[in-house]
């Protein structure tokens, strides 16, 4: 019987499989990823012959031959801890929920039914993965010593191992049913034995290991053994996920099938805003029911209490995952200072994700119209106002980023940099993550979808830019001896006054379209 | 093995559900506490108790959709969710799910095949046509009515066979015929020696079961004859809908 019903699911598949294809006009998507990959074959070509980069100094080869491994093996750390937390919660799959009703609630082994679908996941993950280590790859040779296709090739395999290695360990943990606790514990004491072999400049945490991988061309002897032991560590993972992945629970599948489904679909409108409340559903993030301190009435004006009484109620996770965007968002700006300016994207984008969750009282304002609707105040005014809480919090990530900086960095320039750019960096990533919060994806959806998307991603390249560009500025001039710091004044200034415009804006905006919708 | 019911070698003494100290938490609200209850062949048993009062957790247990936080379900002798319970059980969602892509005479021809049924064409063609579906079997289930829905849930559920067949609130948008059409597959079903157990406010499940099983706010708190005056006074609740003429 089960061998029957095994073999009914296949040619099930198999069978929806090919009528899917058979919709699809293979034809114009071959053409499609074909001059895609040409155009984007050329504009890296082109940006990496036009960023001059200097080949590295010897003191910064040493230092990064010794602390990248480390480094790296905390990011993968985190991202394993990323994972084990979402297989606590019935990740990483997204099964359909008939696949719930019918084939998982069958008499076959459910391993069988599961393994495609996971491993269909793995593919993807592996190839996102891999290419996007291949373009860092082309980027990196040509500041370090070792063949592009070394570093390529080197970059490429980490790229693809380490998203693998996070599904892998979250299927792990999804199919042992280990409880959240648990695996947030493991996941965390793996971040903690990489940040150890940080500080004593050591080799082996398994993250670690693998982060050797990512500077393979420029290791050497045992080292490089180490960086074979990562990567079978983390295929090792991935196959002992893809063995348990059967021992899913099921109520944890149904509830991820139908927020999966939603997230899936709010995802292809480009509506941001859902995405992370969905996300938050998924991961099962709510705000504490006690806060962390109580806000009293005396604090301040009744918006900016609000905000901060938001704050207060934050989970742990939610703080947890700020500061570490935080800490990141400064490794990777002294990454790009030392080894590649293209790195100088990276910082922005992060601390935009921390700005999306800071921003949260003004998107709850938006998310419940009605609610600032039947205020007697002025709707811009308010949203203005909302703009302070998230602001100020967004300056102490600001000056966290710019702390872990200097410390990484061993300078205290950065903290200096962090400092000047500290609040029109705070008021323009609140700006920026406003806009997204606000958005409403809908309103491009019928006529002009590509604008709708280009709406939506606008707020994320403006963080970028505005993050990336004093620092780009700062390092120039540093390179040629003289102050960094009036390349970051003038920019501050020039980003305070854009923040300012930013801000009025958005408030109109918001206002008008309510009136429209009234 | 042709589809339908109880054919598989279920024994008369054994209960098909038995459930033991059973108990469901989500967080701190207490959703079902130190159950216990057995069903044996050939019973029809309403489910009943007022909105939010377990029914529908004590049924996704017994279908292995849940894990118990304390306690245990019993399919037919083997534990809820393992592959005899599948085997065993027949399960009705509250709510319908489907493939987007399928027709629904595929997925009768899916779920019947998943179960091991050799050649299912004729119980598909019958409960096609019970069920006024006939004409829809190519359609796909973005074409049907919220009854339309139910009734190809209905079909879904009783295409394979199974034991014990559990129903959460089956009858929503059925129109009266298809109710009468509902209540006639039951008595088969329990004619073959399945034992069914349907969660309902209607009376007139109630009056068609041979047993009554009430929760309340997560406790059994009735378990006996289905006197649909005695289970309204009971819960203290007003039935809205009376049983068609």
């Amino acid at each position: 019987m089960r061998a029957g019903a095994e073999a009914a699911l296949v040619e099930f598949r198999r069978t929806r499989r090919r009528r899917y294809v058979e919709e699809l006009d293979v034809m114009e998507i071959l053409y499609r990823v074909y001059v895609g990959a040409i155009f984007a074959a050329i504009a890296l070509g082109v940006l990496a012959g036009a960023l001059h980069e200097a080949p590295a100094s010897a003191a910064a080869l040493d230092s990064i031959r010794v602390h990248a491994p480390p480094i790296f093996g905390i990011a993968v750390a985190l991202g394993v801890l990323a994972g084990l937390r979402s297989g606590a919660h019935g990740g990483p799959l997204a099964i359909e929920p008939a696949e719930v009703q019918y084939t998982l609630l069958a008499p076959l082994d459910r391993s069988f039914a599961l393994r495609p679908k996971a491993l269909s996941q793995l593919r993807i993950a592996a190839i996102a993965g891999a290419v996007t280590g291949a373009v860092v790859g082309n980027f990196v040779f040509r500041r370090f010593p070792g063949s592009p296709v070394e570093w390529i090739a080197g970059l490429a395999l980490f790229g693809a191992l380490v998203p693998v290695a996070v599904l892998g360990a979250a299927m792990l943990a999804s199919g042992r049913r280990l409880r959240p606790l648990l695996a947030g514990g493991a996941g965390v004491a793996l971040v903690l034995w990489s940040v150890a072999d940080l500080a004593l400049g050591s080799t082996t945490s398994p993250t670690t290991m693998l982060g050797e991988l990512a500077t393979l061309p420029l290791q050497h002897g045992a080292r490089i053994v180490l960086a074979g032991v990562g990567a079978v560590l983390a295929l090792a993972l991935v196959g002992a996920g893809l063995l348990r992945v059967g021992g899913i629970l099921l109520e944890a599948a149904r509830r991820r099938a139908a927020l999966a489904a939603e997230l899936r679909f709010t995802a292809s409108v480009g509506d941001l805003r859902t995405v992370i409340l969905l996300r938050r559903q998924l991961a099962s993030e709510r705000p504490r029911r006690r806060p962390w301190l109580r806000i009293g009435a005396g604090a301040g004006r009744p918006v900016w209490r609000r905000g901060w009484q938001s704050f207060m109620r934050w989970p742990l996770v939610r703080i947890a995952r700020v500061l570490v965007l935080a800490l990141a968002a400064g490794a990777v700006a002294v990454a790009a200072w030392k080894a590649s300016i293209v790195l100088f994207v990276v910082p922005g984008v992060l601390l935009f994700v921390a700005a999306l969750d800071l921003i949260e009282p003004l998107a709850q304002e938006s998310d419940h119209p009605t609610r600032f609707e039947l205020l007697p105040a002025d709707t811009a005014r308010l949203f203005r106002r909302h703009l302070a809480a998230p602001t100020a919090a967004l300056v102490a990530v600001v000056l966290l980023a710019a702390a872990a900086a200097a410390a990484i960095a061993g300078d205290p320039l950065a903290l200096g940099i962090g400092l000047v750019l500290a609040f029109p960096l705070g008021l323009v990533l609140a700006c920026c993550a406003g806009f997204s919060a606000t958005n409403d994806p809908f309103r491009f959806a019928g006529m002009t979808p590509g604008v709708g998307y280009g709406v939506a991603a606008a707020p994320l390249l403006v963080a970028a830019v505005a993050v990336g560009l004093p620092l780009l500025a700062a390092r120039a001039l540093w390179l040629h001896g003289s102050s960094p710091f009036t390349a970051t004044i003038s920019l501050g200034l020039i980003l305070l006054g854009v923040a300012w415009v930013a801000a009025l804006f958005l408030g109109e905006l918001v206002a008008k379209r309510t009136a429209v919708q009234a | 093995m042709s589809g339908g019911v109880a054919e598989l070698g279920h024994q008369a003494q054994a209960p098909l559900l038995r459930a033991r100290g059973l108990g469901r938490r989500y967080d701190d609200f207490v959703a079902l506490t130190n159950l216990g209850v057995e069903i044996g062949a050939g019973e029809l048993v309403a489910l009943v108790g007022p909105n939010g009062a377990g029914k529908t957790t004590f049924l996704t247990l017994a279908a292995g959709l849940l894990e118990p936080t304390s306690g245990a379900v019993e399919i037919d002798g083997a534990a809820a969710g393992s592959i005899p319970a599948r085997r065993a059980l027949s399960y009705i969602p509250d709510a319908p799910v489907f493939y987007e892509d399928v027709s629904l005479g595929e997925h009768l021809g899916y779920v019947a095949a998943l179960h091991g049924v050799e050649e299912p064409e004729p119980r598909i063609a019958f409960l096609l046509e019970r069920l006024g579906l006939d004409e829809w079997a190519d359609a796909l289930p973005g074409e049907f009515s919220r009854g339309m829905r139910q009734k190809a849930s209905i079909a879904l559920g009783l295409v394979r066979p199974f034991s014990l067949l559990l129903a959460d609130e089956p009858l929503d948008g059925l129109d009266p015929p298809s109710r009468e059409v509902f209540f006639e597959l039951l008595a088969e079903a329990r004619a073959a020696g399945a034992a069914v157990v349907v969660s309902t406010h209607r009376p007139d499940v109630i009056a068609a079961a041979s047993r009554c099983v009430g929760i309340r706010e997560g406790r059994l708190v009735y378990d006996g004859p289905p006197d649909p005056a005695a289970i309204e006074e009971f819960f203290e609740y007003t039935v809205a809908d009376r049983p068609e003429p």
